[in-house]
């Protein structure tokens, strides 16, 4: 602190250092140059006027030799007025004095020429005459001419008739003083010859008459003391010497006095002190103005130099304070937290960060001038903090309060925590503000605390579940345990048996889809659930549900109704399992929860597509059934869920079914959503997004079947470019007409003309010929080749005998489906295939006829059933309790033994996953081509990836069914017969 | 009216007029008419001769008192209708071109008493033409530069001879902080015309030319140096500080307190107007020459005499040369002026009192008087015209230059208000 005030004051310190150095340099400079100067000039001025001195002094010795040789010269040649006349005048024209005077004791004077007066010669007289000295006196003419008299007395005589007994001769004061001016000093020095009591003699200057007395004139005008004017007396009586200064009139004057030479008379020279000092005062003004140029010079660098310091440094400032801005902005903008300083006088913005708009919608400058705009933001509070709130935060603490804002723009809502600092910033009282961004925080804290009421829900509902669970899974276990005494009871009474075993199935099929509807919503959640895409039919889907469905909804006697709403796709890529089980949970429950009679409509769309290779379907389930409550409308997507109520509680149901829906929904990247109302109906509303197959592949299908061309009757016309438009990616040539006449008349036409269609479609109800009509025509004129197809909307059951008999190939309900039109038509060309593979398909009876399995299951109770379950198809086995027991049973078996290992995957000691890599990794001869099968509870995708993973070669689901233990073995051993006969004949 | 009406009447007037011939007859005397200003009138020393002239003569003079304010309007116009006075009290100034002085009045230069006349009064007395108009019978005083001469003395100075000393003179107070002149331009309009005397009164030729209007002041060389030096002398605080301001009345303190040293004033001045309980009193004080750089031993002006003008046209005109001769009688004018502090007019004056300081400064005042020429003499001169122009010179309104071109300029108008046959 201290060093860097020092660093502070420093330069100042210097400056002012070298200045005061210089001020005294030059005031010592100016000093000495002074007195140097002035005892020069004073030593100028002595040797002046002791030059003047002497002259003055010559001067006047001359005048007493010019006088002595006159009275010499009048004594010696007599008083003859006309020579004295003519030496004296010689003498006035080599001497040049103006006047010669003879002058009496009484005063009286007659000149050289004649003119008689009076000469007064005041106090010198008295030296004249009762002294007899020579004198020198002043003299005032008259006519006011000043003279000064040099007068002597000289031997009595008479000139022109008078006496005289002095001679005098007077020269004109204006001319003397010519020759006692000093043109030194400007000028401006004044010479007087004074008397020793001051009194003026002579002036050397014009106008020097005035002064009367000098030493007067310095007592009154100068400042003098009077010890100094004592001074000044003593040494004028002395005759002495002096040199004094003085101030006259504001003046400083060098006086000089000095003794002429001449009785007592002093030489008195006045000089002002700036005219004796003109040397100095020229050096002085130089000297100032080089000090003051220098110093200018020092000054403007100085001041250069801090200029310039200062705006680099200013530069450096701001350039600083730009960074910081720039920082401080773009780390504003980068962070989610609002900054800003508010006047704690007024609440006044000083700052307020650009972010501000980001982040709520508000633009800065804005809200800088009024902050109050916050107001409009802000969800739970009136926008500014009240004054006095703020004002009771302590200086330097800090309090905060946390709000919600809404963006002003987007109408997004974020919460801010605003912490408020009170304090101090220089000498103002400042409120700085952070409103940091908290809705990461406030959502987490929100979706913990939905979580947690979810958990509570869950714990809740499981507890419900088990509860429930408790009861539905009792139920059928006590019938099967009920009915299994019943059945060892009645063993022998084979009516009964069937009766008891009919029920134990029912139960038991009942338990196991309350389990498996368990274990799919526990594989679901534990997200073990994967999708297998692959390309399906739509309405194939449809058919399906309708022949699924459509039976039990008529065990109610409910109208259930297929609609196709536009023209969907009918070929999509997505898992067809999955997408049933939605729609089938989704309709089965619509069935279930739907009175007698009541009515389900089952409704697909598909919503307006953004892309070609994607379609965004529409399945609703709309029926009238008990409807929801508004409350279980929110939770009937939780598991483990179910609407308690008279009528709900007497259907079985474990609550899973619209959490395992909704969960799939999710899964295929869905929404499922319910409009219900109590007693109303319900419609549950599923929106899928599938991907969309090739469509060159489905025209090549066509074109390789030679389909080329069709035709349409349809008395509507909309019904008929429908078609066009749907089958217009097929390459098909579509032509329509609206009436039966017109059909019989185009074909005809195309087939007489040698580009025939190669189909025709007929509307069953046209005006005019209806499509049985028609197609008899048709027939008649054309004969059989051309496939015949009916379009309908109404049940053909009733005239199907009479159209086939017309020569109607097939029916098709509405709505027209493209696939469903091929599925139709193909057939009719290619009806060889058709009956391979009906041939194919009973192939599998008896294919288990014979063969010794190996089965692998620790599980007692099911490898017994299943050896009966074989048993019963003609089948042997060899049970193995685990994996390991399996292996070394294959590996300990000769060759051909075993026809199929059956591999249960979850067994003590090796599980069948490792025992089967473990056979196919053994030398066993047919270690690579033992046909394993996975015998699992596990039904999952991963379940069957992982044995096929595994090295087994299919996958049976828990509890057998022998109908899909004779497919699966058949098609099995059908694929393998090939090798098998492969192998024998290499091995031949 | 009927002839007997007119008898009467004739006889009433005929006994009226015999009446009053009988009584005048009864006193024994003449009766001379005098017109003249009131204050004028009632002087001391005029009333004495008037006096005197009944008492010996027998004969009678008839005062005409005119209000001093109305006397030039009233004078002039009764002179102008032919009502010429015996005798007019008048002084020789600018003013007496109203009266038609030639056509009037007589010119008095054979007269026997012109002798006794100084020249001073003698000078004051002539016309531009060298007629004597008027016989001088007033008080008379010297105007000049008059001087603390014992404040001066204190400071070892000595009054002025030339021009150059009186300028050291005043630089030299100055710098000691006195004040060297009480210029009193407020109201005191007669100081300038000291400088402008010697310029007329040495070269009458100037004058001539002026009157004819050949010439201007500003073609002349003194006039010009006047209005210089004046400038200079108050832009060197010879005036002092205050001289705008300082009047009449300002005078007195200002030379009696010894604030200033000097003035341009005349000797009678200390008799009627300067203090007597100042610090100074009249004996402290001395006259030199005054000094306006017009002449360079400077000047003085001889009095303003009030003179008697005689009507020529009159039939008494022998009467009133009579009275002149009785007043220039040196017992009668003795008597007159028996103890009046004056400047003698005529040469055998000796019951007057003069000055001191004008005796002191006899030789000085004898060689250097100039009579009073400017206000007298110039034609369209005017005292406060000259001092309006000085008021703008030393209001530095104007400089020097610029000040004569003012006086030239007004002058000129007067001139020609005053019908002057040069400026019509």
């Amino acid at each position: 602190m201290l060093k860097k005030r020092i660093k502070n004051i420093l330069p100042l310190f210097l400056i002012s250092a070298a200045v005061i150095a210089a001020v005294i340099i030059a005031v010592v400079y100016f000093n000495f140059i002074s007195h140097r100067i002035y005892d020069d000039s004073t030593k100028q001025l002595k040797e002046i006027y002791g030059q003047v001195n002497r002259t003055f002094s010559s001067f006047v010795q001359r005048n007493w030799g010019m006088l002595d040789g006159c009275d010499e010269y009048m004594a010696a040649v007599g008083s003859d007025d006309e020579t004295v006349f003519e030496y004296i005048d010689s003498k006035k024209q080599y001497w040049n004095f103006s006047q010669a005077y003879f002058i009496d004791d009484d005063k009286s004077y007659i000149t050289l020429d004649g003119k008689k007066g009076e000469m007064l010669l005041e106090e010198e007289w008295d030296s004249l005459a009762n002294k007899k000295e020579a004198v020198i006196a002043g003299e005032k003419l008259a006519n006011g001419q000043e003279i000064t008299v040099f007068a002597r007395p000289v031997s009595k005589g008479k000139y022109k008739g008078s006496d005289y007994s002095y001679l005098a001769v007077s020269y004109n004061n204006a001319e003397l003083s010519s020759s006692l001016n000093v043109n030194a000093f400007s000028g401006e020095a004044k010479c007087f010859v004074l008397r020793t009591d001051g009194s003026v003699l002579l002036s050397t200057y014009e106008g020097g008459s005035v002064f009367g007395n000098f030493f007067t004139y310095l007592k009154a005008g100068s400042d003098l003391s009077e010890e100094s004017l004592n001074d000044i007396r003593d040494d004028w009586k002395n005759s002495a010497e002096g040199l004094l200064q003085c101030k006259i009139g504001g003046e400083s004057y060098c006086i000089l006095y000095q003794p002429v030479g001449y009785k007592h008379y002093l030489l008195l020279s006045a000089v002002p002190q700036s005219a004796v000092s003109e040397g100095l005062v020229y050096i002085q003004q130089i000297t100032f103005d080089v000090l003051v140029v220098v110093f200018l010079l020092a000054g403007i660098a100085i001041l250069t130099l801090v200029i310039l310091r200062n705006r680099k440094q200013t530069r450096k400032n701001r350039l600083e304070l730009q960074y910081r801005d720039i920082l401080f902005n773009v780390l504003s903008n980068s962070v989610d937290d609002i900054f800003m300083m508010l006047d704690a006088h007024d609440q006044h913005v000083d700052y307020i960060s650009p972010n501000i708009e980001r982040l709520i919608g508000v633009n800065a400058e804005e809200a800088r001038s009024n902050i109050k705009v916050l107001e409009a933001c802000t969800l739970n509070y009136n926008g500014v903090i009240p004054k006095e709130e703020l004002e009771a935060i302590p200086i330097n603490s800090s309090r905060y309060w946390e709000y919600e804002y809404m963006h002003q723009t987007t109408g997004e809502r974020r919460w801010y925590r605003m912490t408020v600092y009170h304090m101090r910033v220089q000498d103002d009282i400042k409120y700085v503000i952070v409103m940091s961004d908290r809705t990461v925080e406030q959502q987490m804290n929100q979706k913990l605390q939905e979580a947690l009421d979810a958990a509570k829900s869950a714990n809740e509902a499981k507890s419900n579940f088990l509860s429930n669970m408790s009861h539905d899974i009792r139920t059928p276990m006590n019938a099967i345990v009920g009915f299994s005494t019943l059945l060892e009871k009645d063993a022998s009474d084979a009516q009964k048996v069937r009766e008891y075993t009919h029920k134990i199935m029912a139960s038991s099929h009942h338990l196991l889809s309350l389990i498996n509807d368990v274990l799919d919503m526990s594989k679901i959640e534990s997200g073990k659930t994967s999708l297998n895409i692959d390309c399906f039919s739509l309405p194939a889907i449809l058919e399906e549900l309708n022949i699924i469905l459509l039976p039990q909804a008529k065990a109610k006697e409910q109208s259930f109704t297929i609609r196709v709403q536009g023209a969907p796709p009918e070929q999509i890529l997505g898992d067809k399992l999955r997408l049933n089980q939605i729609l089938i949970n989704l309709l089965s429950n619509a069935i279930k929860y739907t009175p007698e009679g009541g009515k389900i409509e089952f409704i697909i769309s598909e919503l307006p597509r953004t892309s070609d290779q994607y379609t965004k379907l529409r399945f609703s389930v709309c029926d009238n059934g008990i409807g929801m409550s508004e409350e279980f409308q929110k939770q009937v997507f939780n598991p483990f869920s179910r609407e308690i109520n008279s009528v709900t509680n007497k259907i079985q149901g474990t609550g899973l079914g619209m959490a395992i829906t909704k969960n799939l929904v999710d899964l295929m990247g869905g929404v499922i959503s319910v409009e219900s109302e109590l007693g109303k109906g319900s419609t549950f509303t599923v929106e899928l997004t599938f991907s969309l197959p090739d469509s060159d592949a489905k025209q090549e299908e066509w074109i390789r079947q030679n389909v080329n061309k069709m035709l349409i009757a349809d008395d509507e016309e909309e019904v008929c470019l429908s078609i066009r438009e749907m089958m217009k990616d097929t390459g098909v040539g579509v032509s329509y007409v609206t009436d039966g006449e017109s059909a019989v008349k185009e074909a005809v036409r195309a087939h007489n003309s040698g580009d025939g269609y190669k189909v025709i479609l007929l509307d069953w109800k046209m005006p005019g010929s209806d499509g049985v009509k028609t197609a008899r025509m048709i027939r008649e004129q054309l004969g059989m080749d051309i496939p015949i197809l009916v379009l309908t909307s109404y049940d053909w059951s009733d005239i199907e005998q009479e159209a086939r008999e017309a020569g109607i190939n097939a029916f098709m309900s509405k709505p027209f489906f493209v696939s469903t039109f091929w599925q139709i038509i193909r057939p009719l060309f290619v009806s060889e295939q058709s009956e391979e593979k009906e041939a194919d398909a009973s192939a599998f009876e008896g294919v288990m006829n014979g063969r010794l399995f190996l089965v692998a299951e620790d599980n007692e109770l099911n490898s017994e059933i299943l050896t009966e379950l074989l048993d019963m198809e003609g089948a042997k086995c060899d049970v193995a309790v685990n994996g390991l027991k399996a292996v070394e049973m294959f590996l300990n078996s000769e060759p051909g033994r075993y026809d199929m290992i059956l591999m249960d995957v979850q067994m003590p000691v090796m599980n069948g996953y490792e025992a089967t890599r473990q056979i196919r990794e053994s030398d066993h001869p047919e270690a690579k081509t033992i046909p394993i099968v996975a015998m699992t509870a596990n039904t999952f995708a991963e379940d069957k990836r992982n044995a096929i993973d595994a090295g087994m070669d299919g996958h049976l689901a828990k509890p057998v069914n022998m109908d899909k233990v004779r497919e699966l073995v058949g098609e099995i051993l059908s694929k393998r017969k090939p090798q098998d006969n492969g192998e024998g004949e290499n091995e031949q | 009216m009927s002839r007997n009406c007119l008898k009467i009447t004739a006889l009433i007037l005929s006994i009226v007029l015999l009446v009053s011939f009988l009584l005048t007859s009864c006193s024994g005397g003449k009766t001379l008419t005098i017109m003249g200003k009131k204050s004028d009138m009632e002087k001391s020393y005029m009333t004495a001769v008037f006096k005197l002239y009944e008492e010996k003569t027998g004969n009678k003079i008839k005062v005409v008192s005119i209000e001093d304010v109305e006397f030039e309007a009233t004078a002039s116009q009764n002179i102008a209708n032919g009502d010429v006075p015996d005798i007019l009290m008048h002084f020789n100034n600018s003013d007496l071109h109203r009266f038609d002085v030639e056509k009037n009045f007589y010119y008095l230069n054979d007269e026997k008493w012109v002798s006794e006349l100084t020249d001073s009064a003698k000078a004051y007395c002539l016309d531009s033409q060298g007629n004597l108009i008027g016989f001088p019978f007033w008080e008379s005083s010297v105007s000049g530069c008059y001087y603390n001469k014992t404040l001066l003395d204190s400071l070892g100075l000595e009054p002025a001879t030339t021009q150059a000393e009186f300028d050291t003179l005043c630089q030299t107070l100055a710098d000691m902080g006195q004040t060297p002149i009480c210029w009193a331009q407020d109201g005191c309009t007669w100081m300038a015309q000291f400088g402008l005397d010697p310029v007329f009164a040495d070269e009458p030729e100037l004058l001539e030319k002026l009157n004819n209007n050949e010439i201007k002041y500003s073609d002349i060389p003194q006039v010009r140096n006047m209005a210089a030096w004046i400038e200079k002398a108050a832009d060197n605080g010879w005036f002092g500080t205050n001289y705008l301001k300082t009047g009449w009345s300002d005078i007195s303190p200002a030379l009696s307190s010894g604030k200033a040293v000097m003035t341009f004033i005349w000797d009678t001045w200390f008799y009627t107007d300067f203090e007597k309980d100042g610090k100074y009193t009249v004996d402290d004080f001395a006259v030199m020459p005054v000094f306006f750089n017009t002449v360079e031993g400077g000047t003085y002006e001889g009095g303003n005499l009030n003179m008697m003008m005689l009507n020529k046209n009159g039939d008494k005109l022998e009467l009133a040369r009579e009275f002149l001769e009785f007043c220039a009688e040196p017992e009668n004018y003795n008597a007159a002026f028996d103890g009046i502090s004056t400047v003698k007019c005529f040469n055998r004056e000796t019951a007057n009192i003069q000055s001191k300081m004008v005796t002191d400064a006899a030789a000085s005042i004898a060689e250097r008087e100039r009579v009073s020429t400017a206000a007298s003499k110039i034609v369209g001169y005017s005292a406060e015209d000259v001092a309006s122009a000085l008021e703008n010179l030393l209001r530095k309104k104007t400089d020097a230059a610029g000040c004569v071109k003012i006086m030239d300029s007004l002058r000129t108008e007067e001139a020609k208000k005053q019908g002057a046959e040069a400026f019509k």
